[in-house]
């Protein structure tokens, strides 16, 4: 499914003030992602509280699942359901060598990551030729297959799945240290994601990918790769679920094929993408801490909790209806000064 | 400058409204539960004391979540309406809950829990629905040191990964069907082919692997031994393979599959002496099933029919705590107006359980309520408890036995649930063969 990039026009050209280069707003733009990401873990660390460190560490999961998908469905157009089966397949092949190997977590976050890159590109051979709705209900397929396959593979625990003897968080300074430990690497996680997804839009590859998005055909008649540069993006965007996947599989200790498979998930990190604006780097971010913290909040807040699900789809509703081009679309259409800086 | 100042405002709300949102909750906390966070502080004698779990209020758990909260809080309101737990040294103690909605779901439920340590102040921790659920949840109530009661999660891989705070009230998987297999040797020492077909989920895979193991030590043949997906629906594949002359067929998985598989069983003509299926047995709604209900076989954590009492305690030479069995129904019923399930009594029990540590303990110190369940040998009307105090497997079950019922016809010719085993407790003979 191709998606039009509502409010994303790219800046440089349209309202830059000629006394000052485009690639200045640029810098300023990559230095305000950062800093929000480095706001939103920098409040758990000041505050040193256990609860706000956790639901830092789903929220920055979440933003940097988000910003990795929005690489294939921001900037090159391509509505993935599947993106999930990375966060799997990774997570599994990560916790596979913490949990039977003994390996220490962070070789662990590399392997995982390498191994969703490697499936994602031989899927991304074969499935990155459909386009349209036709890609989308591939990416769903491929999501149910992933999770039979782990639910019948021996060396992954097959249904019971794998876990981690409790002793192992010893290593990292006890459970206590290991759980903040995942949240600094959480951290830098999405930092990674960030820098990552900011040089790709700003790169001669990241137009290519823009270009596939706005008309396929006619980057092909330019001479864009475009079969080669898809796949790349899909490549790299499957990188970090990979790790994430290690990483919150570690934390939690345990993973079965019904946790790591999860369609739903997916829909979610679709719908913060959208919510934040696709096609920006900054709308991701914000797009997850949104939703995250919106149906964090509504889940303990005791006028809510008995209600969540119904005022979250509510609120959806009303963005969706309201403020359809996501956050950041929305405030750079409605401020013209903030085009430049919201990349 | 004026659009670095706009940008900078933007960015201020947004990060408040965050911020706000992390910790408006938290700040608000107190507010909402006066009690908790003052659970140790004395006041006049009398302390309080917070239990935190979640509970499964969407979500596929939703319907057994939803029956054990329910028991537990009938727990919660016995024991308070009681004037609360009076300790050795006259302090009284009173229970107040905190919970919150875990979706049936992993990803935030660490989180929560973290919450009830942190902001709400949970003194003691019952598990969510749902073994995975609970493994998870076991490393925060590990790191946190606060006891947890596990109730509704009955795998015994939460209990081999070292931790020492984690206690289990359910009989563990392991053991879901090792007692339909003692049955089916007192009820005919000839049979010898046990087909076994099973969900291939976590919890039947767990279930049927101990079995299997089990079966095969006694001497028996397993002719099949087959999984299907979660969600199945056609049966035929699998009941295919199913050889002539099987003398059990065992296995299943969840409600709905299990019934269809039991029906599909029937319209097949599979004439096994002997079913014995996970779950969806001691389900009332599996009557509606009718023939094809006749004679199954499933293994419970707890009937309102079993017959745990203080004789029987007597017997076996432990004590025997808390109220009757047959109290514990018609309260249940008068609060809830239906018969209550394994899962409500799992969660009454859960209680139950930590109310009689802190008793035993004196005390709400986790050390010393620690030290009080690792000792715990008892009888209530779930059921017997002790717990595993060994390094390796701490905190697993070993006192409670699965009771086992079967789909009898009554004299007006309907189907009625009886405990068939153990032969103490049961409240008929079995019928056998089956088919």
């Amino acid at each position: 499914m191709k998606v039009g990039n509502v409010g994303a026009v790219r800046p440089a050209a349209s309202a830059a003030v000629p006394s000052i280069p485009a690639r200045f707003w640029q810098r300023v733009s990559f230095w305000v992602t950062l800093a929000v990401v480095a706001l939103l873990g920098a409040v758990a660390i000041v505050s040193q509280r256990d609860t706000l460190r956790e639901a830092m560490f789903t929220l920055l999961m979440f933003a940097s699942l988000a910003s990795s998908l929005n690489i294939l469905l921001g900037y090159t157009g391509y509505v993935s359901f599947g993106h999930i089966v990375f966060f799997g397949l990774g997570g599994y092949s990560g916790f596979y060598f913490i949990s039977k190997q003994g390996w220490s977590i962070y070789p662990s976050l590399i392997v995982g990551g390498l191994v969703a890159s490697v499936i994602a590109l031989l899927i991304g051979l074969s499935i990155l030729r459909l386009r349209g709705a036709y890609f989308a209900l591939a990416t769903i397929g491929i999501l149910e297959a992933a999770r039979a396959f782990v639910a019948n593979f021996g060396p992954f625990g097959g249904s019971t799945g794998l876990s981690i003897n409790f002793s192992v968080y010893r290593q990292y300074g006890g459970p206590a240290q290991a759980l903040w430990t995942s949240f600094y690497i959480m951290w830098v996680i999405t930092f990674i994601v960030v820098i990552v997804s900011f040089y790709i839009k700003s790169s001669r590859f990241g137009l290519g990918l823009l270009s596939i998005r706005e008309d396929e055909d006619a980057a092909l008649v330019m001479g864009v790769n475009a079969p080669r540069w898809k796949t790349l993006a899909y490549v790299v965007s499957a990188f970090f679920p990979g790790v994430i996947g290690t990483l919150y599989f570690f934390k939690n200790g345990n993973v079965e094929p019904a946790d790591a498979f999860r369609l739903q998930m997916s829909i979610e990190t679709i719908v913060m993408v959208m919510l934040g604006g696709q096609g920006t780097v900054l709308g991701p971010i914000l797009g997850a801490a949104t939703y995250d913290r919106l149906r964090s909040y509504l889940l303990t807040s005791d006028l809510f909790k008995n209600l969540h699900l119904a005022v979250a789809g509510l609120a959806l509703l009303l963005i969706v209806l309201f403020v359809p081009a996501g956050v950041v679309g929305w405030l750079r259409g409605r401020f013209a000064q903030l085009r430049r800086v919201l990349e | 400058m004026r659009k670095i100042a706009v940008l900078g405002l933007v960015l201020l709300v947004v990060s408040l409204t965050i911020v706000a949102c992390g910790g408006a909750p938290a700040a608000t906390q107190p507010g909402a539960a006066p009690a908790a966070g003052q659970a140790a502080a004395k006041t006049g004698g009398e302390k309080t004391v917070t239990i935190g779990f979640t509970t499964s209020q969407t979500g596929s758990a939703n319907l057994e979540s939803g029956r054990q909260t329910n028991g537990f809080k009938l727990w919660l309101d016995e024991i308070n309406a009681k004037g609360g737990l009076k300790l050795a040294d006259g302090t009284t103690l009173k229970f107040a809950s905190k919970s919150y909605d875990d979706e049936s779901k992993k990803d935030r439920v660490q989180e929560l829990y973290t919450k009830l340590v942190n902001d709400d102040k949970a003194d003691f921790l019952i598990s969510p629905y749902s073994s995975g659920l609970a493994d998870a949840v076991a490393v925060i109530a590990e790191q946190y040191g606060r006891v947890m009661i596990t109730a509704g999660a009955s795998s015994d891989s939460t209990h081999d990964k070292g931790y020492s705070l984690v206690y289990m009230s359910y009989t563990p998987a392991s053991r879901y069907l090792t007692g339909a297999l003692d049955l089916l040797a007192k009820l005919d020492p000839n049979a010898k082919k046990v087909a076994i077909i099973n969900e291939k989920d976590k919890f039947s895979t767990d279930v049927v692997t101990a079995a299997k193991a089990y079966a095969e030590g006694k001497g028996y043949q397993i002719v099949t031994f087959e999984g299907y997906d979660t969600g199945a629906t056609d049966f035929a594949p699998y009941i295919n393979k199913i050889p002539a002359g099987v003398d059990a067929v065992i296995g299943g998985g969840h409600f709905a599959d299990g019934s269809t598989f039991a029906r599909q069983l029937l319209e097949k003509g599979i004439k096994a002496k002997f079913i014995a299926l996970l779950v969806a047995p001691p389900e009332p709604k599996f009557a509606e099933l009718g023939d094809a209900a006749l004679g199954v076989i499933g293994p419970s954590q707890w009937e309102p029919l079993a017959k745990y009492s203080a004789e029987g305690a007597k017997a076996a030479g432990v004590e025997y705590y808390g109220p009757k069995l047959e109290d514990f129904v018609t309260e249940y019923k008068g609060k809830y107006t239906e018969e209550p399930s394994y899962h409500a009594a799992g969660g009454y029990a859960a209680g139950l359980l930590l109310q009689k540590a802190i008793e035993t303990a004196g005390s709400t110190d986790t050390q010393k309520v620690k030290a009080a369940l690792d000792k715990m040998d008892l009888m209530t009307f779930f059921g017997r408890t002790k717990f595993d105090t060994s390094e390796k497997t701490h905190g697993l079950q070993l006192g409670h036995d699965m009771v086992y019922i079967q789909w009898q016809k009554g004299a007006d010719g309907k189907l009625t649930k009886q405990v068939v085993w153990p032969e103490a407790g049961k409240s008929a003979s079995a019928l056998y063969p089956a088919r």
